[in-house]
């Protein structure tokens, strides 16, 4: 995403085009299993929504310097200080029925992968406020699917609608199972798929561009490159190491080659 | 390929489906013969339900309208002839409905999807209309074990006497039972009649009911005598039923005849497996199901092991 990108376009993009759940297929797992009644999946959404945009905000403002292997726990932390308080306020409130249909999913949206998936690949890469663009308009997105997904099942698995009954004829339980949210999910990316590829074309060629692109092999070395191979680049093969000397780095601390090796 | 030889072509669907159609003829009329006209209304009501879906999911995706699809004929009366004949109409009307609204048509056609669309529509109704797919209270024409199926007997750990008065029973299926799937030997001739058009097909069975027979013997769900767990293994629900018409799909079977074979007796050893393990009296649809799942499988990892093990030379340990 550019510097100058909207709020309409983020949310275009974020909620649409590469919708967290039906294209990017992060945070399958709590909408699979646990959103199978209306109130749940509002409150798998409502927890969801907050805890990506609280996170995602923090990561691009404070955590631009850290490496990686340290930012991830620390989104992990941040999102279970936010789930804790919303998990006692259950137990006070006595919102059992809640509590119990969503079962561990609750606890687990504070390690979700969405969360660590947005931070890692956007906020820490991009300015707070287009940071807090990304994470709006995904959480919209991926309560989007929940609200959708929860509806459905509960109307059509157990004839009613936030629990309230519906007296329909026939209920189809097998929708309230993990396989019945699948296949609607499947339908729901097919749509949005065709809808896209309808109303967004330019951005569905950028993907085939970007598939070939990735598809082609790659371009084979010169005698120079083969005798003489180029240094670390940027976007090189992922280091423990490196990311240590960057953190230590940041403290303050230099150690050098031979100093390690004498360590 | 040597020049000029002519390549072999697919074989035309709609023939094999068509021979498929022949052969159920016999299943139907036995349903008619034990529980009467209704049968042939269930029957009635599952193919239409499947040829109005067809032609619904025609319009809607701007497809030349075929109706009178022999795939949706064949997977609406698959689907009714695996129901008891006392089954609600609606049910077997939504299982075939899912069966090609939800199975067949996301994936173009018939002669694309990776599932037997009358498996799928049969386990979608299991799932979700546990109590009417499996009640054969009423209609029954039993006169040997009265209205409780031997599916439902074994499940439930309780032994069946096989005795020269019975066997002929079981093996004609006049016992309780789905209305079009109890009678063995019919299922032996319509095998024969596979035999005879396309017997590479029958490869898969064989693997099925080999394995079949071999976990039985192997975990046994009744502590009483191998016939006793053997016979009524083999005759109950849908086994053999799904062993000559399911298993051996044309569209969802692998391509070459050991994998043919291997596929069919992955799908044994998972059926027997799950009703051991299972909460359902008839698993044979969702083991139909998880072998399409695995059929790539089969297709290029068993195909490609040859040329892999001799590809990885062995790494020399040098001192």
């Amino acid at each position: 995403m550019s510097a100058n990108i909207s709020f309409k376009d983020a949310l275009k993009k974020g909620a649409l085009i590469y919708n967290p759940v039906l294209v990017q297929l992060v945070g399958l797992c709590p909408v699979i299993a646990a959103s199978t009644t209306f109130i749940q999946a509002l409150s798998l959404s409502v927890t969801m929504f907050l805890e990506l945009i609280v996170v995602c905000v923090i990561a691009s403002a404070f955590f631009k310097n850290l490496p990686r292997w340290i930012r991830v726990p620390i989104y992990f932390i941040i999102g279970l200080a936010l789930v804790c308080p919303i998990l006692y306020a259950i137990e006070t409130y006595s919102l059992n029925d809640i509590s119990l249909g969503m079962k561990i999913y609750l606890p687990l949206t504070a390690v979700n992968s969405v969360v660590a998936v947005h931070c890692e690949q956007f906020s820490v890469k991009n300015s707070i406020k287009l940071a807090f663009y990304d994470a709006v308009a995904s959480g919209i997105g991926i309560s989007a699917i929940f609200l959708i997904t929860g509806a459905v099942r509960e109307i059509l698995g157990k004839a009613s609608f936030a629990g309230i009954s519906l007296n329909l004829p026939i209920t189809f339980k097998g929708m309230a199972l993990p396989f019945g949210c699948l296949i609607l999910l499947g339908f729901l990316a097919a749509l949005l798929k065709s809808f896209t590829a309808k109303y967004y074309p330019q951005t569905e060629k950028e993907e085939e561009v970007k598939t070939v692109t990735e598809e082609l092999p790659e371009p084979v070395n010169t005698v120079e490159e083969t005798v003489q191979p180029k240094t670390a680049e940027p976007n090189a093969e992922y280091s423990a190491e490196d990311d240590l000397n960057e953190f230590l780095k940041s403290l303050g601390i230099e150690l050098s080659d031979e100093e390690g090796d004498a360590k | 390929m040597a020049h000029g030889a002519v390549k072999p072509t697919k074989p035309n669907i709609r023939s094999v489906y068509s021979d498929y159609l022949i052969m159920l003829l016999a299943p139907c009329y036995m349903a008619f013969h034990y529980y009467g006209f209704r049968s042939l209304l269930v029957i009635a009501v599952s193919v239409i339900s499947a040829l109005l879906t067809d032609a619904f999911a025609g319009l809607i995706l701007n497809k030349k309208i075929n109706f009178g699809n022999p795939g949706c004929v064949f997977a609406g009366a698959a689907i009714a002839l695996m129901m008891p004949a006392n089954v609600p109409f609606y049910v077997p009307a939504l299982a075939s409905f899912f069966a090609v609204a939800i199975v067949m048509m996301p994936f173009g056609s018939d002669e694309n999807t990776p599932f037997v669309p009358a498996a799928a529509g049969f386990a979608f109704a299991s799932v979700c209309f546990k109590e009417s797919v499996f009640n054969y209270a009423v209609g029954t024409q039993d006169s040997v074990f009265g209205a409780e199926s031997l599916g439902s007997m074994l499940l439930k750990g309780s032994s069946v006497h096989i005795g020269t008065a019975n066997i002929f029973d079981i093996l004609i299926g006049n016992v309780a039972g789905p209305m079009g799937t109890g009678c063995v030997l019919l299922m032996l001739a319509s095998a024969a009649f596979l035999l005879i058009r396309r017997p590479s097909s029958l490869l898969s069975t064989a693997g099925f009911v080999v394995a079949c027979i071999v976990t039985v013997v192997l975990f046994p769900r009744v502590s009483a005598s191998l016939k006793s767990n053997l016979i009524p293994e083999l005759c109950s629900g849908s086994l053999m039923f799904a062993a000559v018409f399911l298993i051996t799909d044309p569209v969802t079977q692998p391509k070459k005849n050991l994998n043919k074979f291997l596929y069919g007796a992955l799908c044994g050893v998972l059926c027997i497996a799950m009703r051991k393990m299972g909460a359902y009296e008839e698993t044979v649809c969702f083991a139909v199901i998880l072998s399409n799942a695995l059929r790539p499988i089969f297709d290029s990892a068993i195909d490609n092991m040859p040329k892999r093990i001799k590809k990885s030379p062995r790494k020399e340990v040098t001192e």
